[in-house]
Parts: structure tokens; C-alpha cells; sequence
């Protein structure tokens, strides 16, 4: 019988164990080590934050950050779960992007730190007023601001040049549409691509230099809009002209710039990173617009992407986090290093520093960072609201309705914008 | 006495315990969570509301379908091959056959998300296969942007990948054909074909309802090849159950609404497979 018995306590401990295992794990973690920061990035993120983090040593002995690589969708796959599971297994600092965060925010009211508790209001008037504007959630600031996406017009110079078009002539998005047919006749090349079934980005940025998103300020749907029919009538008009190639995915449509096969992309600065990154051999023959404007002086500063971070309410380390995240946002030399990487910084009090006004050579010279910071206060401030993903949805179908005929462009928005109230009631 | 009485239990305590906590958790507390939404980081019980909506939604509805038509063009062009290939591969006939086997199994190894991106490359309008066809004078195809094709992409690549995973299922079964059979059926007089619709097809009944509920099941879960292919789109044409639920849990937060529809999935497995049993099963 004694063998039995051993038996059995072992495998009662085996259990006990293993339970204990499951169960405790991830917390004790991130609470033992008492000064330890863990925080989620990206990319080049994750190399600007590990160099911060070093300067703040010198300052704070004993500081220690631990920076988790994970990949954009999978950090906002496991905050998501994190915050279902009440604050489970979550770091202590997040990047968030700007068209993820009041969604974030508004369906999970007490997942992020209210930063203006910890004195951040001293620093708001460093950041742009539709980045704070942003990050300001039911009065509460959530998230300290980081990259930016002021938006323009990359060109292949070598391009327009062939078809003997001035870029800097393109003052309005009809203007846009006539080169694009100048150039088309002249080369035989598209004037952009996109992906018009999966994503609406040149929508989306048309929308914001109009002031307003898929909901305006008071939270109205602005689907079926002025501004979004004039929005849609360009995209339309650039499809039914053959000006667009339909590029899938990511990776065709920086290929497709980079080679050559298309003249222009509008989109937002940190694309300067991508294409000089995979275009090295094309310098020289780039260069950057302002967004044309929909009537002849109207506004042309607009934003695509950017990002953010923000202190896990979960964690129990809120004034080290928010310590180190001021520093880190304020810290001049940390925001040149990022902009290296391609991410254009939004702390506005680095914009006198010699790069942004330096001859860009990859860009024919042309000193484009002065052509984005020239917008930065002009951008116009837009409500994102917690129905932002559902609103793209319906936004991407209407589109895709919209220039492949099924519907006209009014038909294509309204019964989207429809489906979307229902969706959201 | 009591003592020994205990000792099965403590060995298969640890596959119990882990079913539990793994398996019969996770069923309850979601079909819970199919009773309840989600509203400023709260939950709240609201009944049968997420099935009633359910009812209404027509993205939903249209889901449901895209689901059914792939079900209903995919599943059987892909058994079919799949036992034509086991066929073939198992005759007499054919010199190389491990090279052929491997090669034909080698794509259900493949990650889904790799294929899947390679495929969206070759699927691309100047794409490989565009090109291909090109040459053979016919016009380009618009693979991922046109409702219609956009389906048909995602059934070719489901039966790229799965075909030789229901090969090697039904190859294992050709083996246990006794020869003596189709040596007496060719005694009798039997050519080729008659032995593969009398004999072969007979023989292999059970296994080819195992492999067709196994893809039945697959079909109505699919979502690696619509969300790395086209996300669903163009407006919704490849929209799967399986992906119409990652988006409302993930991308809405709509958790409860998610656990609500892969509940109506389950009980659609049930009846399908029911259905399969009744039809082809003989017990």
C-alpha cells in the first residue's frame, strides 16, 4: 500500500503545479521587478525606445525597460485579449496608433492611464492641437503623442519630367486628375495605385483635410456627406480614367512606386522611410507635394497614421511609466533618432533643428521635411470615435461599389452609410 | 479498499483537469458570453438580443452564403481529385511514386499564412498566373477585385492546399483493399473504371464521409486564406463565418456577438454532419 500512496502524492503535487502554473504566471512577472518597465512596440520603434531608455539610465539609476518586439496586428491582438481578461498579462506601455486609440479608449474607458492626473497639460502646447485633440477622450488624456503622418504627394520626378508635367503646378485634386491624364497619354503609366477593395487610405485622408472623418464632431455619420462625395467623385474619376493601377496589399503598391509603374502616392510622410528604403537606387528622382486642395485655395494639409503611447492603467509602476514616457516624448535627441527611421516626430519644438530646412538628395534636392512640418498646425483636428473599424468596414464596401459600378457613387455611400447606423446602434 | 478506488482516478486526472480548464471553460463561458454585449468596458446580460440580431444582420447572411457556396463547389471538386490522385498514385503503373506522393502532400506542410501570401502575389492582375494566361491569349483575370473570382481564388487555394492532406487519408484506405477483390473482378471482366466505381469507391465509403466531414468542418471554420487573400472583400464576397467572427471580437470588440455566431457555426457543423451521416452511412 505504501506505493500507493507515494503515487498518489506525487501526482496530487504534479496537479497542485501545474494549476499553480496556470494560474499565476504573467502578473507575478511584471510586478517583481520593482524599477523593470516592459513596454510593446514595432519596427523601428523598438530601437529608438531601447536608446532612450539608455539616456534615462544616466538620469535614473536603476531604471530598466524591457522592450518586446511584436508585430503591429499582434499588439493590438494581444492588448485586446489582455483587456478582455481585465488587464491580464498587459505590459506597462503600449504603441497605439492614431486610428486605433479612441477605439481602444471608448470601449475600454479604464484601460489607459489619464495622463493630465500626472501633469501632462504642462506639455500640450508642444504637440500639434489634432494630435492632442486626438488623445483627449472623454476629457481625459490618454496616450502621450509620438509620430506623426502629415500628408503629400510622392512623385516619380523622372516621370513627370518624360510627360512634360510641372508637379507644382497641381494645385487642386481636378488639376491632380488632369496630369494624371497628361501623364497616362505621354508614358502609359497609371498615376497611383490602389487597393480600392481593401483599403480606403486616400479616402480617409481626403476626408481629414475637409475637417471631418466618417463622423464629424457631434458623432454624425458624414458617409453620405459633401465632403465625402467629393472625396469618392475624385477616386471615381481617377478609376474611370484608367489612371489607377489596382495594386493588393501592401507590398504591390510600394513596389509599383518604387519601380516605376506609377507616377505619384499620396500618403503620409513616414512613407519617405519605406521608399528611400527599398528605392535606393532611385534617388534623385523623387519629390513631394502638398495635398491639392478641393477648390483653389482651400485647405491642403491633411494626416495619415501616426502613433502613440500609452501607460497600461493595469500596471502598478504608473509614475515610473510616466516619468520615462515625459522624457521620452520631450527628449529632442530621442525624437531626431526616430525621424531617422523614417517617423516624423510631432514634438513641435524640434521643427527650427537644421533637417528640416537640409536639401533632401534622394528628393532632387528638395527639402521636403519643411514641406510637412508647413502643415503641422494646419491639419484639422477629427473625431475618430470607438466606431472607427466599423466605419472603415462599410466605407471600404462603399467604395468598392462605388468605382466598380455596381452602384453609383451616392447609391454606394448611402447604403453604407445605412448599414452602418444599424451596425452601431 | 477506498484507497485503491482512487488510484484511476488520480492517473487520468491530469487529461481531466486540462480539459476543464481548456476545453469545457472555454465552451460554457463563451456560450455565456453569446448572451451578453459589450458597452463601455462592461459586460451585461441582454438575453437572446446578439441572436436577434444575428437574424437581421446582413453581413451575417451574406457570410453564411459565401460559406455555403465554397462548401458547395470546394468540398467535392477536392475529394474528387484528392481520390483520383490516391488512385492513381496507388496503381501499379506509375514509376516514382514516393516523388509524386511527397509533392502532392508537400502543400498542406506549407504555413497557411505563407501560402496565402504567396498566393496573393501570383494572384496579383500582373501577377504570375495573369501572365501565364496571357500568353495562352487569354485576358487578364481580376482574381482578388471581382466578387465572383475573388471566391474562385480562394477555393483554388483551399484546394491547393488541402488536396493531398484527403490523398493521404484515402491512399492509407486503398491499402487495406484486399488485391483479391479486384482480382476477381477482373476475372469476372471488369476493366479499370468499373473496378474503381464498384470496388474502390464502395470500399472506401467510411473514409471518404470521414474526409468529407473533416472539411465540412474545415469549410465552415475557414478563415486563413479570405483574411490573408482578401480580407473578406471585394464588399464582403469572400466574407467567411470564421473571419466575420475574428473581425467582431477583434477589430469591434464585439466579443459576446462573436461567440454568438460561432455558436450558430456549430450548430451548423452538427446538422451538416448529421445530414453526411444520414446520406452515406449505412449504420
Amino acid at each position: 500500500m505504501k506505493k500507493v500512496k507515494v503515487m498518489s502524492l506525487i501526482s496530487i503535487v504534479l496537479i497542485i503545479s501545474m494549476l499553480a502554473a496556470c494560474s499565476g504566471g504573467s502578473s507575478e512577472k511584471t510586478s517583481k521587478d520593482d524599477k523593470k518597465l516592459t513596454a510593446w512596440a514595432w519596427n523601428i520603434n523598438v530601437p529608438v525606445l531601447e536608446a532612450a531608455a539608455e539616456r534615462f539610465k544616466k538620469e535614473n539609476p536603476g531604471f530598466e525597460l524591457e522592450v518586446i518586439e511584436i508585430g503591429r496586428e499582434d499588439v493590438y491582438s494581444k492588448l485586446t485579449t489582455g483587456l478582455q481578461a481585465g488587464g491580464q498579462g498587459l505590459p506597462d506601455i503600449v504603441l497605439v496608433e492614431d486610428d486605433r486609440i479612441q477605439g481602444y479608449a471608448e470601449s475600454y474607458p479604464k484601460a489607459f492611464l489619464d495622463l493630465s492626473k500626472y501633469g501632462f497639460d504642462e506639455h500640450k502646447d508642444k504637440f500639434p492641437a489634432s494630435k492632442t485633440d486626438l488623445l483627449t477622450v472623454n476629457n481625459k488624456v490618454v496616450g502621450f503623442p509620438f509620430d506623426g503622418g502629415p500628408t503629400g504627394v510622392f512623385y516619380r520626378s523622372d516621370i513627370f519630367e518624360e510627360a512634360g508635367v510641372k508637379a507644382e503646378d497641381i494645385q487642386t485634386w481636378d488639376q491632380f486628375v488632369e496630369a494624371g491624364k497628361a501623364i497616362k497619354e505621354k508614358t502609359g503609366k497609371p498615376m497611383l495605385g490602389l487597393d480600392l477593395n481593401n483599403d480606403d487610405g486616400l479616402y480617409r485622408m481626403m476626408m481629414n483635410q475637409q475637417g471631418s472623418l466618417y463622423f464629424d464632431e457631434k458623432d454624425e455619420l458624414t458617409l453620405s456627406s459633401q465632403e465625402s462625395m467629393n472625396a469618392a467623385k475624385v477616386i471615381k474619376q481617377l478609376k474611370d480614367e484608367g489612371l489607377v493601377k489596382n495594386t493588393v496589399g501592401w507590398d504591390a503598391w510600394i513596389s509599383a512606386m518604387v519601380s516605376g509603374e506609377v507616377a505619384t502616392a499620396p500618403s503620409g510622410a513616414w512613407l519617405t522611410g519605406s521608399i528611400t528604403g527599398q528605392g535606393k537606387d532611385t534617388s534623385g528622382k523623387w519629390g513631394v507635394i502638398p495635398f491639392p486642395a478641393f477648390e483653389e485655395g482651400g485647405n491642403r494639409a491633411s494626416n495619415l497614421g501616426g502613433s502613440n503611447y500609452v501607460i497600461m492603467n493595469s500596471t502598478d509602476k504608473k509614475q515610473e511609466a510616466y516619468d520615462f514616457l515625459e522624457f521620452f516624448s520631450t527628449d529632442e535627441e530621442t525624437q531626431l533618432e526616430a525621424m531617422k527611421g523614417g517617423l516624423f516626430p510631432t514634438l513641435n519644438t524640434i521643427y527650427d533643428e537644421p533637417i528640416f530646412t537640409e536639401k533632401q538628395e534622394f528628393f532632387s534636392g528638395q527639402p521636403i521635411w519643411s514641406t510637412f512640418t508647413a502643415q503641422m498646425d494646419s491639419i484639422p483636428s477629427v473625431n475618430y470615435t470607438g466606431n472607427y473599424s466599423l466605419a472603415m468596414d462599410e466605407s471600404i464596401k462603399a467604395q468598392s461599389e462605388s468605382v466598380s459600378g455596381k452602384k453609383t457613387m451616392k447609391e454606394a455611400y448611402k447604403a453604407a452609410e445605412k448599414r452602418l447606423e444599424n451596425r452601431i446602434k | 479498499m477506498s484507497q485503491t478506488r482512487i488510484i484511476p482516478y488520480l492517473f487520468i486526472a491530469p487529461a481531466v483537469i486540462l480539459f476543464l480548464v481548456f476545453t469545457a471553460y472555454p465552451i460554457f463561458s463563451s456560450l455565456l458570453l453569446s448572451f451578453q454585449t459589450f458597452e463601455a468596458g462592461e459586460y451585461s446580460f441582454t438575453g437572446f438580443d446578439n441572436y436577434v440580431t444575428l437574424f437581421h444582420d446582413e453581413i451575417f447572411h451574406k457570410a453564411l452564403m459565401n460559406t455555403f457556396i465554397i462548401f458547395i463547389v470546394q468540398v467535392p471538386i477536392m475529394l474528387i481529385l484528392a481520390l483520383v490522385l490516391s488512385s492513381v498514385l496507388n496503381s501499379g503503373l506509375l514509376r516514382l511514386k514516393g516523388f509524386f506522393r511527397v509533392s502532392f502532400f508537400l502543400p498542406t506542410v506549407t504555413s497557411l499564412v505563407a501560402y496565402s501570401i504567396l498566393f496573393s502575389i501570383m494572384l496579383q492582375e500582373e501577377g504570375i498566373i495573369n501572365t501565364v494566361i496571357g500568353f495562352l491569349g487569354i485576358e487578364a483575370i481580376p482574381w482578388l477585385s471581382d466578387s465572383f473570382w475573388a471566391k474562385a481564388s480562394i477555393i483554388l487555394a483551399m484546394t491547393w492546399r488541402w488536396t493531398g492532406y484527403n490523398m493521404v487519408i484515402f491512399l492509407a484506405a486503398l491499402q487495406n483493399i484486399s488485391n483479391d477483390m479486384y482480382e476477381a473482378a477482373s476475372l469476372d471482366g471488369a476493366g479499370k473504371i468499373r473496378q474503381f466505381f464498384s470496388i474502390t469507391i464502395p470500399q472506401l465509403k467510411p473514409v471518404i464521409l470521414f474526409a468529407g466531414t473533416l472539411s465540412t468542418i474545415g469549410t465552415l471554420q475557414l478563415f486563413d486564406e479570405p483574411f490573408n487573400l482578401t480580407k473578406g472583400g471585394p464588399a464582403d464576397s469572400t466574407m467567411t463565418l470564421g473571419l466575420y467572427i475574428y473581425q467582431n471580437g477583434f477589430e469591434f470588440f464585439q466579443f459576446g456577438y462573436a461567440s454568438a455566431i460561432a455558436y450558430i457555426v456549430v450548430v451548423l457543423v452538427g446538422i451538416l454532419t448529421f445530414i453526411q451521416f444520414k446520406v452515406a452511412g449505412d449504420r
